[in-house]
């Protein structure tokens, strides 16, 4: 494997979904084991910039893009790379919680069932320790035979963290992951991605200013598609240099 | 000026236009109205659950001579020699071929039908979904006494000349095989469209979680949206198999109408819907025959009747799992 500084780097990205031009040339790069908030108003490229890590808007027939998104120092765009690894490698939990049809066990090991984890123990064990991580592990211990979609809103999305940590990535994705949910839920889950934070590199999109400050170590501003800050987050929210982000911190964009 | 409104006979129709326009408004409110609608209302969903009643009482009425005769007696139903001529009604033969014929129909048309379901949900360009779906739907149009004419001109010959000699078996084609086969292309498109709009209904965000962990479009379509979606497919396949019993032209035209047990796929047979249809002219006058000829229809109404409640109870054990319900 070739020398790499930081997991996940990002050169001189752009994106369109057909002509719509979304991201303007981007570059940054996301240090491990730290938080890294994507911060902007509506419609500014967030959601896309988080999916182009992962791929997932190769889902979208016109996507197109041009620069270079590195994993690990591989170009995850270039040829012979295999979007199933990097997915393995990146997780991802979305904005809604989104639990599949079917028992809360079942949920944490399909990941690894995929990958070709067949033994029951261990299978029981990554159930275990991935639910106990999302700390989702007490309140379901009991219950895991029951269908996922009968939890509440928080414990459902907890248990897509938990579901997202049974393949074991490296890297986390959370797009929006408490802006559905209720304040307590949404602060269990916020105390959660600080603890994740030790053992994960977690980029996180959020719409709320003080979610960001509370929660992550560096940031990136998006407007309109460009990246217009991107530093320590103490530092763009106490003095930030661009008037469009001291626009959306004091409330007068977004 | 009151007195010169109320005479004024335009304005007493824009009166009683305008009054009783404020009653139907009002009707909404608890009161006679209300409850007489709520009466109303009951009455046809009364009537549907009495239909059934009374059909299956009206069966029963007219097959009761030949259970309770002692030519006949409830043993008929799995004696396998039916003779009105000597006295014997075993109609056995005829479940047997109902029930094989069927499970052809069946074993072929849910399998192909939910791949191309998946197919056209999961795997379809856009612009080629539409087009196709349309097609299936037409093909729901087609009168069975048209597929059966196709079914005898076309699919018994390729039976007879191609399919049976691969097997080292003679036939003339007329058999369970072409039955189930002709069957399950009427199947098809029921399956294909009920199966696809249930898929449909799987939403995005499912797709995208599997994705995201790293599973194949192949896998997810697989293992998520099929699994998600399994209670509506199972719809599908009830309606399918209820279908299936009780068609009647197409596979009365190529199973061949023998009374025999069919050993092999390429043996004629004899299904319940045919001989009903094929005897009940002569029979009238026969009291037994005629009474033998109605208990068929009524174990028809039982099976398709156990079919789906069954094929209900394991659609809702898949909706418990699943946490809809």
């Amino acid at each position: 494997m070739s020398n790499f500084e930081h997991h996940i780097e990002v050169h001189n990205l752009s994106t369109w979904f057909g002509k719509k031009h979304i991201l303007k040339d981007i570059t940054c790069y996301f240090k491990d084991n730290t938080i890294t908030a994507i911060m902007g108003p509506s419609g500014c490229g967030k959601s896309t910039l988080l999916r182009s890590l992962n791929r997932l808007n190769d889902l979208v027939p016109s996507f197109r893009h041009t620069g270079i998104v590195l994993f690990r120092g591989e170009d995850i765009y270039g040829p012979g790379f295999s979007v199933y690894d990097l997915r393995t490698h990146i997780g991802m939990v979305f904005q809604k919680p989104n639990p599949f049809p079917m028992s809360v066990r079942d949920n944490i090991t399909y990941g690894p069932k995929l990958h070709g984890t067949k033994d029951e123990d261990e299978l029981e064990k990554i159930v275990e320790t991935s639910l106990k991580k999302a700390a989702l592990w007490d309140e379901v211990k009991d219950d895991l035979d029951h269908p996922a979609p009968n939890l509440s809103g928080g414990q459902q999305q907890r248990l897509c963290i938990a579901r997202a940590l049974s393949v074991d990535p490296p890297v986390l994705l959370m797009d929006e992951p408490v802006s559905a949910l209720d304040p307590i839920s949404a602060t269990k889950i916020e105390e959660l991605i600080v603890e994740l934070k030790n053992d994960y590199t977690i980029i996180l999109v959020t719409h709320n200013v003080q979610q960001a400050f509370r929660v992550s170590d560096q940031s990136a501003f998006l407007y309109l598609g460009e990246l217009v800050e991107f530093d320590e987050t103490k530092r763009i929210l106490e003095a930030p240099t661009d008037s469009r982000t001291e626009a959306f911190i004091t409330g007068r964009i977004g | 000026m009151t007195e010169e409104s109320s005479s004024n006979p335009l304005n007493q129709i824009a009166v009683k236009i305008t009054q009783s326009l404020k009653q139907f408004k009002d009707s909404d409110k608890p009161g006679r109205i209300d409850s007489l609608g709520r009466f109303g209302l009951f009455i046809p969903a009364l009537a549907s659950t009495l239909i059934i009643i009374l059909i299956l009482a009206f069966l029963w009425f007219e097959s009761v001579p030949i259970f309770i005769d002692p030519v006949g007696g409830p043993g008929i139903i799995v004696s396998p020699t039916w003779d009105p001529n000597r006295d014997l009604y075993g109609i056995g033969i005829f479940i047997v071929g109902s029930l094989i014929c069927t499970g052809i129909a069946i074993g072929l048309a849910v399998p192909l039908g939910i791949g191309g379901a998946i197919f056209l949900s999961e795997f379809c360009p856009m612009q080629l979904r539409q087009p196709i779906k349309m097609i299936i739907e037409m093909m729901a149009a087609i009168p069975s006494i048209v597929y059966g004419l196709w079914a005898y001109i076309v699919l018994v010959p390729i039976i007879k000349y191609n399919i049976a000699p691969l097997a080292n078996s003679t036939t003339n084609g007329l058999s369970v095989l072409a039955g189930g086969i002709i069957l399950a292309i009427m199947l098809l498109p029921t399956i294909v469209t009920i199966s696809n709009d249930a898929l449909q209904t799987v939403p995005m965000s499912l797709r995208e979680a599997s994705l995201a962990l790293g599973a194949t479009q192949s896998e997810t379509s697989r293992k998520i949206v099929l699994s998600a979606a399994l209670p509506g497919v199972g719809a599908a396949v009830v309606l399918s198999l209820g279908r299936a019993v009780g068609e009647t032209m197409a596979v009365l035209m190529v199973t061949g109408n023998s009374l025999q047990i069919p050993y092999s796929l390429f043996d004629p047979t004899y299904v319940m819907t045919s001989i009903i249809t094929n005897q009940l002219g002569y029979a009238f006058v026969f009291p037994l025959w005629r009474s033998a000829l109605f208990a068929v229809g009524l174990v028809l109404l039982i099976m398709s009747m156990c079919f789906t409640i069954t094929a209900k109870l394991f659609i809702r054990w898949g909706m418990k799992t699943r946490g809809y319900i």
